[in-house]
């Protein structure tokens, strides 16, 4: 009993393929440059960047980032679960996750859809450029985010997962998550700072 | 077993970290749905929820992506990421006043 209150020893590497961290932080580094580039270019014209802001839709806003924390969390449950050799369960919370993702899709489609009716570009001034060139590459990432809980949950399915071997989906997990990260400083940052 | 209850042990802080970044997010959109920036405080409230927001980032690294239990250079490589763009949008909200 005591043993298993131990908290476990810390290790020298973080959580799946160490190939996939490079990935991310080639990644996490791409939307640094984004943010600052933003926040920089803001200091030009901050009234417009204001007034612009405006027109957002802080109420979808708040449901993706919802969704990706959602989302997040279920992925955290998934690899719980095969940690417990439930491959099932670990099955059902990565569609869950699945779910959340595909939700964030549907509502930030919408917002596109209504921003391109009302006739707004990437020429439209250097909000929207900042806007939708920002959020579109995240919305990329989240796309091929889906693509990898996807396969991951079918190798799941076809039993490549156990308690003892599950490398591959904290591999998957951590992706995800960096999804997720870049968002919670996007959402701030573009729709509620000023 | 031992697996079980370690996981268990492990989901429970997870459940909690999830709970308080869905707290900070509605509090972050609240910010901005009641237009509280505005006037003297704006820039106060704007750092404050760009706060929030690297405090949830560095809970997603330590707990989701599973960096606490990491020791050396990658226990950081989260907190490090967030304190770049952090600074740096800092110092230009600040300057833009």
């Amino acid at each position: 009993m005591s043993a298993t209150l131990t908290a476990a020893p810390p290790v020298r590497y973080p959580p799946g393929d160490l190939a996939i961290w490079i990935f991310i932080l080639a990644e996490l580094a791409v939307f640094a440059i984004f943010f600052a580039s933003y926040a920089f270019a803001r200091m030009g014209d901050v009234a417009m960047f204001n007034e612009y802001q405006a027109t957002l839709d802080k109420g979808a806003a708040l449901i993706n980032t919802l969704a990706l924390i959602t989302s997040s969390y279920f992925v955290v449950r998934a690899i719980a679960a095969i940690r417990e050799d439930q491959p099932k369960t670990s099955v059902r919370w990565l569609l869950a996750a699945l779910a959340m993702g595909a939700l964030f899709l549907v509502v930030k489609s919408a917002e596109y859809a209504h921003h391109f009716g009302e006739g707004v570009r990437l020429s439209s001034n250097t909000f929207y450029m900042f806007y939708l060139s920002l959020t579109f590459f995240h919305f990329l990432h989240v796309v091929l985010g889906m693509v990898i809980p996807a396969a991951v949950a079918l190798k799941t399915h076809q039993g490549a997962y156990s308690a003892s071997e599950h490398t591959g989906m904290e591999t998957g997990g951590v992706y995800w998550h960096m999804v997720d990260l870049v968002w919670l400083i996007l959402f701030p940052l573009v729709y509620v700072m000023r | 077993m031992n697996t079980i209850m370690k996981t268990q042990i492990a989901i429970r802080p997870c459940t909690r970290i999830y709970l308080l970044l869905v707290v900070l997010t509605v509090v972050t959109f609240a910010v901005g749905y009641f237009e509280l920036l505005s006037g003297n405080r704006a820039l106060f409230l704007s750092l404050l929820v760009l706060g929030f927001a690297l405090i949830k980032g560095q809970l997603i690294g330590d707990f989701f992506m599973g960096l606490k239990g990491v020791r050396g250079p990658w226990r950081f490589v989260i907190l490090l990421w967030l304190l770049i763009p952090g600074t740096l949008i800092t110092i230009a909200f600040t300057l833009a006043g």
